[in-house]
């Protein structure tokens, strides 16, 4: 009967050990568009210096609107916690046509 | 048999042209024009003498906006075309314009035609209360924009479903303005960078959601381009939280520009 109950113990517990750890969301890799931190991000590129190459390295893809005029919006959102709802507080880049970041914001996320 | 139709017809196309050429017809109609309703604009001139109290202090004109990257809007004219007459109607600089009441266009069922091809233009309703700060807008003014736009069925988005949720203006009234978010295209003077509404100490910038027609929430934005009225004037294009009471009709709508 011992034999028993310890066989089925370790059955049990290497059972669990092959389970995969359940992540939670924060742990995932950011998806493109995507950032931890908006305020954070923000700290990463400087008006007037940054360029669209220069902001894709540190920052990652982002989510990018581009127009005729050769003006491009590019936009970075925190990720959301499990908890929270949209929408999520986002940085918004604007590059000249130049190519050169001219203009920044961080639109903190509405209280629902 | 068709094809037979078909032929006889274009055998005799250039012997109407030749005869139009010999009789000096100066041809200003335009086929297929970019044409509204007279009965659905004059609704619309009624629903803003209901709900003026959203603009008291503001008149009501129309405006002719570029749909396409050809629209060349010079030379831009309007008239009401009816089926025993027609009425020019003087268009402004900027090419708004307003549209005088006449029975006769009713009973006609008039069009309000200006002198492009449909597809090429699309129209607004232009409601602007005078002596604001510059680069800002009143919210009651586009609250009463909307309505009028909804109610004489000026948006030109010519697929059904586009952005997901545009469609509904295929269907909506005028109460489509007073949802929280209706999804109505404002085009402002120039490219936007931002949005923010003001009433006296509370300040809020839109989310980026809000301009640019939603495409940042639409990885095919694109793709639905062509269909939208937006197609040419998507760096100018932004939404309202309309139905949103919290705003009063005195806030203030504050525009940011790209190149300011």
């Amino acid at each position: 009967m011992t034999r028993t109950v310890l066989a089925f113990a370790a059955c049990v517990c290497l059972g669990a050990c092959a389970l995969p750890q359940r992540k939670t969301a924060q742990d995932a890799p950011l998806r493109p568009g995507e950032v931890l931190s908006a305020q954070a991000a923000k700290e990463v590129v400087a008006i007037g210096r940054s360029t669209k190459a220069d902001v894709r390295a540190a920052l990652g893809q982002a989510v990018l609107i581009d127009f005729d005029s050769g003006y491009e919006v590019w936009v970075y959102r925190e990720r959301l916690t499990d908890k929270a709802a949209p929408p999520a507080t986002e940085l918004v880049l604007l590059f000249a046509p130049s190519g050169v970041l001219t203009k920044m914001r961080v639109t903190e996320r509405s209280p629902a | 048999m068709r094809w037979a139709w078909l032929c006889a017809v274009a055998l005799l196309l250039p012997c109407d042209a030749a005869w139009a050429q010999d009789d000096a017809v100066v041809i200003t109609a335009v086929r297929n024009p970019v044409a509204k309703s007279y009965r659905r604009m004059v609704a619309g001139m009624e629903r803003f003498e209901k709900r003026h109290h959203l603009a008291p202090e503001a008149p009501l004109r129309f405006k002719l906006l570029p749909r396409n990257r050809k629209t060349r809007m010079e030379g831009v004219t309007v008239a009401i075309e009816a089926r025993s007459f027609g009425t020019p109607l003087e268009v402004a600089p900027d090419h708004t314009f307003t549209v005088p009441r006449d029975a006769a266009a009713l009973k006609e069922d008039a069009s309000v035609m200006p002198n492009r091809k449909a597809g090429t233009m699309t129209w607004r309703a232009e409601i602007r209360t005078p002596g604001l700060p510059p680069n800002t807008r009143r919210l009651g003014d586009l609250r009463l924009e909307c309505e009028v736009g909804m109610e004489a069925r000026l948006t030109s988005n010519t697929r059904p479903v586009l952005f997901g949720l545009i469609d509904a203006l295929a269907r909506e009234g005028p109460e489509y303005c007073h949802r929280a978010s209706p999804r109505y295209l404002f085009f402002a003077d120039h490219p936007l960078w931002s949005v923010t509404l003001v009433s006296g100490a509370r300040r809020e910038v839109l989310s980026v959601d809000r301009l640019y027609g939603g495409a940042s929430r639409d990885p095919e934005w694109k793709e639905d381009l062509p269909y939208c009225d937006c197609e040419v004037l998507m760096d100018r294009a932004y939404f309202l939280p309309l139905g949103d009471t919290s705003w009063p009709d005195d806030t203030l709508v504050s525009f940011e520009y790209m190149d300011s």
